[in-house]
């Protein structure tokens, strides 16, 4: 496993309540591995709790990056171990260029232009036309999300965690997101992705169910899909969405014993 | 004029801070030119639409800038207040008028590149008319050593329908001390965007600005904004002041200052003041440190601490 939770949870800042509870899963080298669960189940919050954000410390439980123990590290250390966090809503810094941003994380200082230029190409953005700009409010919320995107592709990290790609995007968009999943796969890099999309999430080979902060399934991503619609009681859309897709190949029989279930627990 | 009549240290320290001199050096460029060395008036290149007219006085000068009406300048008129002594009285007097349905950039650089003890004060006048676009970029350049003792003030009148952008920007070298006071006056259907940023780096370091705005026409508009940061000892002050003083107008001020090294203060001091039911006026300010998901957000590219600051700060005081 290139990145292992066990037993973690995540208290909020005042340590008064439990955010996410317990939660064990492993995301394997080279997958996309989604984590679905409705608003406020505490997918971001264990996003920021893997990247190390101070807010978000461990009340319990261990995180493993390759095998080695990361729970007492810093976002930095953890950073410059190949971990990085695309973020939902990304800051809109003025005077930062997109160049300097894209920089700020390539391991090779020599070609950073072309770096960037790759970076930009990575998430379907003319080089020509953002390189110069800054990361500002010029930008709409879609390119900053895309800017953002690149700037972790271009330090080459070994797990990007993906928080909300979709949100606040339209249909057009998340079509060319999914296409640049695909690209960020070919790269080697292996994808920790947060969403609450089941067409985001049909991308990914692997899932984690999360439910009232609780991780209640870690299995191939169809599978825990099905368990997602069973536990909200989303019949239909379960069998519209999973029978029409590729990756699934569920019978009527299967969907309804599973829900049938969940009625029962 | 030429260039060997413009002190070359000005011009060097110009260059030094990495401004692109070329087209405000004598004698190139297409723009319009005032030079200042010291109190004594170097040189003056006027064009089509701009009128540039200097007298020496006793420590200083009497100036006056003139846009024509309706003169669109593409090119930016560059007034320098270069003073290559260590320490002396230099007083600028300046009339800065734009004549109705005029357009320029008006950029000064007042470069003291020897500055210990050197006094500069300014006492300006800007009359802008009626349906204008004028930008004011001021840059100050105080040297390494103990820097200027540095006392602009200025009212600023902007007719209606004009847009008026003032840059003021003390970002490099040892500033000194600087108490700057900024009066706009803001006439109906005028837009104000006035950018300040400073820097103060050490102990000697006092920076006091207050930039005011009084919105005083109908749907007149301003943003004010603030950035300062002060490191190792050096003082910051923003005094960001928005009055809506007539019917649909909308103000705001921001102020981010930022605390860095030990002894440092900053101190933001926004005054709002809005007299109709119909205007908004509107202020934020946040002092110390930078938000901390701005931090997260570099370090999570594996910076530190440190150096996301640094990168943060020098994007902050990027000048416009």
């Amino acid at each position: 496993m290139l990145l292992e939770l066990k037993n973690v949870t995540v208290p909020t800042f005042d340590r008064e309540h439990i955010i996410v509870e317990d939660i064990s899963f492993g995301v394997k080298e080279g997958s996309i591995h989604a984590i679905i669960g409705p608003n406020g189940s505490g997918k971001s919050s264990l996003a920021y709790a893997i990247m190390g954000l101070h807010t978000y410390q461990l009340s319990q439980g261990k995180i493993f990056f390759e095998g080695k123990n990361i729970t007492e590290l810093g976002v930095t250390e953890r950073a410059q171990l190949g971990i990085t966090l695309a973020w939902q809503e990304p800051a809109r810094i003025d005077g930062l260029s997109v160049l300097k941003y894209l920089s700020l994380g390539m391991k090779d200082k020599a070609n950073i232009k072309e770096q960037a230029i790759d970076a930009l190409k990575t998430v379907n953005l003319d080089p020509e036309k953002y390189i110069n700009r800054y990361i500002d409010e010029s930008l709409s919320g879609g390119e900053r999300k895309r800017i953002e995107l690149a700037a972790t592709i271009a330090m080459r990290p070994k797990l990007i965690i993906l928080d909300e790609p979709d949100s606040g995007l339209d249909m057009i968009v998340i079509e060319d997101f999914l296409n640049i999943f695909n690209k960020i796969r070919k790269l080697k890099m292996t994808i920790l992705l947060i969403t609450h999309r089941e067409d985001i999430g049909m991308v990914a080979d692997y899932g984690t169910l999360l439910w009232q902060g609780k991780a209640l399934i870690t299995d191939e991503f169809a599978e825990v899909m099905l368990r997602f619609c069973a536990k909200a009681g989303l019949k239909e859309f379960c069998k519209r969405t999973l029978f029409q897709n590729e990756k699934t190949c569920f019978g009527e029989d299967y969907i309804d014993k599973i829900f049938e279930e969940e009625r029962n627990s | 004029m030429s260039k060997e009549q413009y002190p070359d240290e000005i011009l060097q320290s110009l260059e030094d801070y990495n401004i692109d001199i070329k087209d405000f050096l004598p004698g190139h460029g297409k723009g319009a030119k005032l030079l200042l060395d010291f109190n004594k008036i170097s040189g003056v290149e006027e064009m089509k639409g701009v009128v540039l007219k200097g007298r020496e006085i006793e420590n200083g000068i009497v100036a006056d800038v003139i846009i024509k009406e309706g003169a669109v300048i593409e090119e930016p008129v560059h007034l320098c207040f270069g003073v290559k002594k260590q320490s002396g009285i230099q007083q600028i007097f300046p009339r800065i008028i734009a004549e109705d349905n005029s357009e320029v950039t008006v950029r000064a650089h007042c470069s003291f590149p020897n500055a210990d003890g050197l006094v500069h004060k300014m006492f300006g006048h800007f009359y802008i008319g009626n349906n204008c676009k004028f930008t004011y970029s001021e840059t100050h350049y105080h040297g390494e050593k103990s820097g200027a003792l540095v006392a602009p003030v200025s009212y600023m009148y902007i007719g209606e329908n004009s847009i008026y952008e003032n840059n003021f920007n003390l970002t490099q070298g040892t500033p000194g001390r600087v108490k700057i006071m900024l009066d706009i006056y803001a006439m109906k259907n005028s837009v104000i965007r006035s950018n300040i940023k400073a820097f103060g780096k050490g102990k000697g370091d006092s920076i006091r600005i207050r930039d005011s705005v009084f919105l005083e026409g109908e749907n007149a508009r301003s943003v004010i904004k603030m950035k300062a940061a002060a490191k190792d000892g050096g003082e910051v002050l923003m005094y960001g002041i928005t009055e809506g003083n007539a019917k649909y107008c909308n103000g705001h001020v921001e102020c981010q200052e930022i605390v860095l090294g030990k002894g440092s203060t900053c101190r933001a001091r926004p005054f709002i003041r809005a007299i109709d039911s119909t205007s908004t006026v509107s202020h934020e300010a946040s002092l110390g440190r930078f938000p901390q998901k701005w931090l997260d957000e570099l370090q999570a590219k594996g910076l530190s601490e440190e150096e996301a600051t640094d990168i943060l700060v020098e994007a902050m005081l990027k000048e416009e």
